[in-house]
């Protein structure tokens, strides 16, 4: 293992990348979901359609070529933007960080969708309907009935997503971010040892899988509390 | 509005629904005075369920008029909601929320409806428990509790709102037979305080008991409408007497 | 913008040279992928602990790190040792090909095995009791009760999971690989226009993505005829 010496830094320099792409992804993640999953089941007609093609489009394309389209696509859109106010530019560079966050996140995204769609239709009608005899507005009966069910009937297959999530970063290094792939690549090119390297990164990958999974644990036992046969 | 005993608190007119093109009543007239007790039978189909579910306005009647407690029921969701307070309602599936404890199940609706402040909606939550037996399981969930400990603790539920009516739709049909009799209590006791009470029911025993009047609907038409005591030993309608032969038979 | 309809006319045949790669990658690795989740699903559920302990940590190192970590360690890290340049496996591990194949069986092994368990603990307990009820051994109602049920339940799950494994396959051009991945990238390298490319291509895929569910979607049917009510 000595010749990880040296590397140490780099490697956690990397995780921290890695920690920073799963958070932004993330938030984004749910925010594509939630609308997605809002366009599904509203009532009108166009926004069905985009969220169906959203839905269609990001599982059914490798996520390596979504990223490679927006980041390529992306740098030669603001390239051309750019080239109006000043000729002499001749080619701007993207953040892969920001493209790749925005990128996995379109793509879980599509999947999160389904789950929240699925999540809202699988809360109990009686329950509703219950809330409404007793004469709780439906604004109110969505805050403190079906929010609270939802997210429960949600929590297993968002922590499927989570974990999508982390393991997509590693992909953001195909279009040059600095995380840990990124760091073993280098570490190869100098040691000759791309073994160890490439463990270390599975490694600091399972865990993060690790970290993600026993809290997706806690809080699926904290949401099913009310579930248990207590005495 | 006050209403005086003995004066209509619930009347329908001329009430008709569809689901699609399936005629779910017809031409229904129902007029509930206050403090009365009318228990609803009939076979599965019939109508019954949607006719009380239409009293709430869980079902929107398609034509006639539904007049609950002095307000008729429009499209308006304000009236709706009014309404909805003084019409308390327990389901055939208890409907209790099921990530609140007992006691948080009582205290929803008054606190969000009528912003009741936390330590009294408590008071009125525990002090309803009580009536229906059940105090010691308020910090349970719901389930934790049996099928007739849940019934009764929709029957607190409903309470709270302190309702001037209580909707019953086939309140113990889910239960264990070892359970039925327990719910049925806690109804009766309602009933001999004075509440007003429509009951979808097979139970016949509670039915001769309790009623003041039973009504016996089919294929979404009110058959026969009587007094307990009439409505068993002299059915009128062909109908009545064939449902009541199955259903006492077995 | 302007797009360049003459390369999207000259590009997609390109691609589609690729494509026989891409099944290949595809059809080879969900082969050896589901032998592998069997036998992972076996050693699961026999109850004997020195084999489900190996296949437990196996599922949970295989799911827990990102495929595309995988295929590096096999095709980069491997050839550090040099007990494998000298093993009988090293004209398979030479190759990009097979480290691909390698990499996308023992990942996909290890999801489809979580999929089909989930069959097997979806089947209903009481037809177990019938079963033995009837006299039938455990090995008998294994095959006539368990298998074909189990099979029906993860039906879905498994269609979802071939698609995720095609995406999978577009990872292969990173390791050199001249899939319909890795022609795209080369077209887009010479000619810089990732729009017209790399959106053709994602239409390619989106139909193979199509193609997949309606076939699974097929069997599923069929698979769940005795469900069906008469007319």
């Amino acid at each position: 293992m000595e010749e990880l010496s040296g590397w140490g830094d780099d490697f956690f320099w990397g995780s921290v990348v890695v920690a920073q792409v799963f958070i932004v992804s993330l938030f984004l993640m749910v925010l594509f979901g939630l609308i997605g999953a809002g366009a599904k089941l509203s009532k009108n007609r166009i926004a069905n359609n985009i969220a169906a093609a959203y839905t269609v489009i990001f599982r059914g394309v490798p996520e390596i070529l979504v990223l490679l389209l927006l980041y390529f696509g992306a740098a030669i859109a603001l390239t051309n933007i750019v080239q109006i106010f000043d000729p002499n530019i001749k080619f701007l560079d993207i953040p892969p960080f920001w493209v790749g966050s925005f990128g996995i996140a379109l793509v879980v995204g599509a999947y999160a969708t389904e789950t929240f769609r699925g999540a809202f239709l699988g809360v109990d009608p009686g329950q509703i309907e219950a809330a409404r005899a007793l004469g709780i507005s439906s604004f109110k009966t969505f805050i403190y009935i079906q929010i609270p069910e939802m997210w429960r009937l949600a929590l297993p297959a968002f922590g499927n997503h989570m974990l999508s999530l982390i393991k997509d970063t590693a992909l953001i290094s195909i279009i040059g971010l600095n995380e840990t792939l990124f760091v073993a690549e280098q570490a190869t090119a100098t040691t000759g040892k791309p073994f160890t390297m490439f463990i270390v990164v599975g490694l600091i990958y399972l865990s993060f899988s690790t970290i993600i999974t026993l809290t997706v644990m806690g809080l699926e036992k904290y949401a099913n509390k009310h579930l248990e046969h207590g005495r | 509005m006050t209403i005086n005993e003995g004066q209509p608190i619930i009347v329908l007119e001329n009430v008709a629904k569809f689901f699609g093109k399936f005629q779910a009543l017809k031409n229904i007239n129902l007029t509930v005075a206050k403090g009365e007790k009318v228990v609803v039978c009939g076979p599965s189909g019939s109508g019954k369920s949607t006719m009380i579910r239409c009293i709430n306005r869980l079902e929107e009647h398609n034509s006639g008029r539904i007049i609950v407690n002095g307000n008729e029921l429009t499209e308006s969701e304000k009236d709706i909601d009014a309404v909805r307070r003084e019409v308390g309602m327990v389901f055939q599936s208890f409907n209790l929320f099921p990530h609140l404890k007992v006691v948080d199940n009582l205290m929803l609706a008054p606190r969000l409806v009528r912003n009741t402040p936390k330590p009294e909606a408590r008071e009125i939550a525990m002090k309803f428990l009580t009536r229906v037996r059940i105090a010691d399981q308020a910090d349970k969930y719901p389930a934790q509790l049996s099928g007739g400990q849940q019934q009764r603790v929709a029957i607190a539920r409903a309470l709270c709102m302190n309702p001037e009516i209580m909707l019953f739709d086939e309140p113990t049909s889910a239960l264990d037979p070892e359970m039925i009799s327990e719910v049925l209590d806690v109804m009766t006791d309602l009933a001999e305080e004075g509440m007003t009470m429509i009951v979808v029911t097979h139970e016949m025993g509670f039915a001769r008991s309790v009623a003041d009047k039973v009504v016996f609907m089919d294929q979404g038409e009110i058959v026969e409408m009587n007094p307990p005591v009439e409505f068993f030993e002299s059915p009128k309608s062909e109908r009545t007497r064939l449902f009541l032969s199955q259903i006492l038979t077995h | 913008m302007i797009v360049d309809f003459s390369l999207i006319i000259d590009s997609i045949p390109k691609m589609l040279t690729g494509l026989s790669l891409t099944l290949q990658l595809l059809f080879v690795s969900a082969f050896l992928g589901t032998i592998l989740a069997i036998i992972l699903l076996l050693m699961r559920i026999s109850g004997r602990w020195y084999l489900q302990w190996p296949a437990v940590v196996y599922i949970y190192i295989f799911r827990g790190t990102p495929i595309l970590v995988q295929i590096f360690i096999i095709y980069h890290g491997l050839p550090q040792f040099e007990f494998i340049r000298t093993s009988i496996f090293w004209p398979i591990l030479r190759e990009p090909y097979g480290c691909a194949i390698l990499a996308l069986s023992l990942n996909t092994g290890a999801y489809v095995s979580e999929i089909l368990r989930g069959g097997i603990l979806g089947v209903p307990r009481g037809l177990h009791e019938a079963g033995s009820a009837l006299g039938l051994s455990v090995r008998q109602r294994f095959i006539y009760i368990t298998t074909p049920i189990a099979v029906r339940l993860a039906i879905p799950a498994y269609s979802n999971d071939i698609v995720s494994l095609m995406k999978a396959t577009a990872l292969a051009s990173t390791i050199t690989l001249l899939d319909m991945m890795g022609i795209a990238r080369t077209i887009v390298a010479d000619t810089f226009a990732p729009y017209e490319v790399f959106i053709s291509l994602a239409v390619i895929y989106m139909i193979l993505t199509l193609i997949i569910q309606k076939s699974f979607g097929w069997f599923e049917r069929y698979m769940s005829r005795y469900l069906k009510k008469e007319a």
